[in-house]
């Protein structure tokens, strides 16, 4: 008897301890998170995670975005690589499960409720050949964002369709505003003018069908986006050397009450002072063809487990968190981020991420994420240094298709 | 003597073997990878042979990529050279604040790459920059006194924006640090210049200019090979200046090579056709850096 009662508390001590194990230590956490209010977020629930696990050691970096995504694939290749990092979901996603550098973490995906609660577009975009690898944090919307006192002073009304557009940037034009700012020095966003003219002149399918390599940059389809790029251009819309700009430049000239619109994602509140968001408001990207599905851009941000993590228990742990409700809640209360989770009030967004919600993610039939993230990177470089060149010298469209394309059948032959 | 003692030789192993690994064998490495397919990070790579090279010469950016050295190379060894030693020349005649004046030029060349290629993107910023704001002004007042120019036309000049400026501006920011560079080789190489030479030249009646042409300029030769051949060096090499201000754009119109193989390695992941471009770079600096080599080595035996 005694013998068995000694024998059980051993084997409690050694689970006990086993189990302590797997909740101490360290973890390595590297986010991309520099912008104030995120920053501090992600801060805020690291903290949170070592309240809730007081044996586990965070260590947590913050490398400025454009730096991170240079420097991801030496932190995966180091050992041991951090534990836990942020990324994007889709095609740059894939590429690093592709070269088995993230951990197929579907056992955290069936243990937890997430099943259930992420919608199942989120889902398949944090999978990849069946195997969870990725999940979700939060998501933005593109929209016209537009100066809503200029809007009035010129008397123009929120263009539904493509001519109202037209006609809209002829009367700014004459009004003496600049109708578009976009600053395309990085070359993305032209990127986004591209993917919502192709969506909007060619549906989503053909869009994404293109980025996936199975269509061609030299289709009727893509020239009639151009075509249609060219009306704008044509209807004078956009400012004048936009490559001279970064996009916060471009923005500029919206916070100045120069510029009239500007195609851009969430974040462009960011860059205005506190008092110029209130003559700030966004319309969805008009119809050009109203028979056709009505896509958006939509880029999902999250999480991913290194595949050689040292600390791959914490790691699960930390990311089981990570997508838990109540990290979602913070980042859709405190950030007005747009979170996945499906289970959470939508009244607890502040006013203007409810009406992205409803009067663009809402009625859209289709989201993709956005060009680079769509296609495999080193032709979005391409992609976008052809856009911003079309920006320039439309003339030359013959051989900037003509480029992209045997430059597409090079990157697509690569991988098969 | 024949027999060599083993004491210099001992001497030499510690820096040849720091040479051979952090130099010698990461070069090899290179050349071997510009055959493969590598990705930088799987195990995996495969031999492919001239493949590399053959998109290489297919691609337009390339040949974009080298036109703009080569542009960068001719401006390069025409005027920061002429103007340094045009500069070297005046203050070489102790004039007034000559040391003021030699600090002065030299300056620039005391800044990072990095802070030449900021300082220079805020001149040529089309809002706010120096230069479209100076010009803002001057047509303001050709204006109002009655020409008919729109000074808001100059603001919409876009020094690194516009595919046909952007090149021209980015060497013109490297040629304003240059010029100092070039005037302090020269300031030194005009101390050694034969005073007794030019006396003789100045008693036999030659001209300032003849001076300079038969007497100063062929004893400053071999410093004007040493010029050339850093000049071209610093113009095959350039990156900073680029990939700070234009990263190479708008749409590679500012592109050099040592740019376009950095997108291609850190921002592509092809390694392998990263390593082709830098084989093609390193077989057309090593002819320069080979007279450059041959010259010092030749002097040092002087």
């Amino acid at each position: 008897m005694r013998r068995i009662v000694f024998a059980s508390i051993a084997t409690l001590v050694a689970v006990t301890l086993a189990w302590g194990a797997a909740q101490s230590g360290v973890l390595r956490y590297n986010s991309y998170m520099m912008d104030p209010v995120p920053r501090e977020l992600d801060a805020k629930i690291v903290a949170l995670f070592m309240e809730r696990y007081p044996d586990i050691r965070v260590e947590h970096s913050s490398v400025a975005h454009e730096d991170f995504k240079q420097a991801i694939r030496t932190y995966l290749v180091a050992s041991p690589p951090p534990d836990v990092l942020t990324w994007f979901a889709g095609e740059r996603m894939r590429f690093f499960t592709r070269t088995g550098l993230i951990a197929n973490i579907t056992n955290v995906w069936q243990g937890s409720d997430w099943e259930d609660v992420y919608p199942v577009g989120f889902q398949s975009m944090s999978q990849d050949a069946g195997a969870y690898y990725f999940v979700p944090q939060s998501y933005y919307w593109w929209a016209v964002y537009y100066r809503t006192d200029i809007y009035d002073e010129v008397g123009l009304e929120v263009p539904e369709t493509w001519d109202a557009f037209l006609d809209n940037c002829r009367a700014l034009d004459a009004a003496g505003y600049i109708p578009v700012a976009i600053g395309s020095r990085y070359g993305w966003p032209a990127a986004g003018w591209f993917d919502y003219l192709n969506m909007r002149v060619n549906g989503p399918e053909f869009h994404i069908r293109l980025l996936d390599g199975l269509e061609s940059y030299e289709s009727e389809e893509v020239r009639n986006t151009f075509a249609h790029w060219k009306q704008a251009m044509d209807a004078g819309c956009f400012i004048d050397n936009p490559a001279s700009y970064d996009w916060q430049d471009a923005a500029e000239f919206m916070i100045q009450g120069e510029a009239a619109m500007y195609l851009m994602g969430q974040f462009i509140l960011d860059v205005f002072p506190a008092d110029a968001r209130d003559s700030v408001d966004f319309f969805r990207f008009p119809i050009i063809d109203p028979d056709l599905p009505v896509g958006e851009d939509a880029p999902t941000d999250g999480y991913f487990v290194s595949a050689n993590a040292a600390n791959m228990e914490n790691a699960k742990l930390f990311i089981e968190f990570l997508g838990s409700r109540e990290v979602n809640e913070m980042w859709a209360r405190e950030a007005g981020r747009l979170v996945p989770r499906t289970d959470l009030d939508p009244n607890i967004y502040p006013p203007a991420t409810r009406k992205g919600l409803e009067e663009i993610l809402r009625r859209a039939d289709y989201v993709a994420q956005f060009y680079d993230r769509d296609t495999p990177e080193e032709l979005a470089g391409r992609g976008m240094d052809a856009f911003v060149e079309f920006m320039a010298n439309p003339g030359a469209l013959d051989r900037i298709l003509a480029d992209l394309q045997r430059e597409a059948e090079r990157v697509f032959a690569a991988r098969q | 003597m024949r027999h060599r003692p083993l004491a210099p030789l001992s001497f030499l192993l510690l820096p040849l073997g720091l040479y051979a690994v952090w130099v010698i064998y990461p070069t090899l490495a290179t050349m071997a990878l510009a055959f493969t397919d590598w990705d930088g990070i799987s195990p995996r790579q495969a031999w492919v042979g001239l493949a590399n090279f053959e998109r290489l010469f297919n691609d337009r950016v390339f040949w974009l990529s080298l036109g703009n050295n080569l542009r960068w190379v001719l401006v390069f060894i025409t005027i920061p050279t002429s103007l340094g030693l045009a500069l070297a020349l005046a203050l070489n005649r102790n004039v007034r604040f000559d040391r003021f004046l030699k600090i002065a030029y030299y300056l620039p060349m005391v800044l990072a790459f990095v802070v030449i290629a900021l300082m220079w993107a805020w001149i040529y910023h089309p809002r706010q920059g120096l230069i479209n704001s100076t010009l803002f002004h001057l047509y303001g007042l050709a204006q109002s006194l009655g020409f008919d120019v729109n000074p808001a036309a100059a603001r919409r000049i876009g020094w690194l924006g516009d595919p046909n400026l952007a090149m021209g501006s980015i060497i013109a920011a490297a040629t304003w640090q240059h010029v100092g560079y070039v005037m302090i080789l020269y300031l030194a190489g005009l101390k050694t210049v034969n005073t007794e030479l030019l006396d003789a030249g100045q008693v036999d009646g030659a001209s300032p200019w003849q001076l300079f042409r038969y007497v100063t300029f062929p004893q400053l030769a071999p410093v004007t090979t040493i010029v050339l051949v850093i000049t071209v060096i610093q113009s095959l090499r350039a990156f900073d200046l680029v990939y700070v201000m234009t990263r190479g754009g708008p749409f590679n119109s500012s592109n050099v090579l040592a740019n376009f193989m950095y997108i291609e390695a850190f921002l592509n992941y092809n390694m392998g056709y990263a390593a082709a471009i830098a084989v093609v770079l390193f077989l057309i600096s090593i002819g320069f850096i080979a007279i450059y080599l041959y010259r010092v080595v030749q002097q040092e035996e002087r």
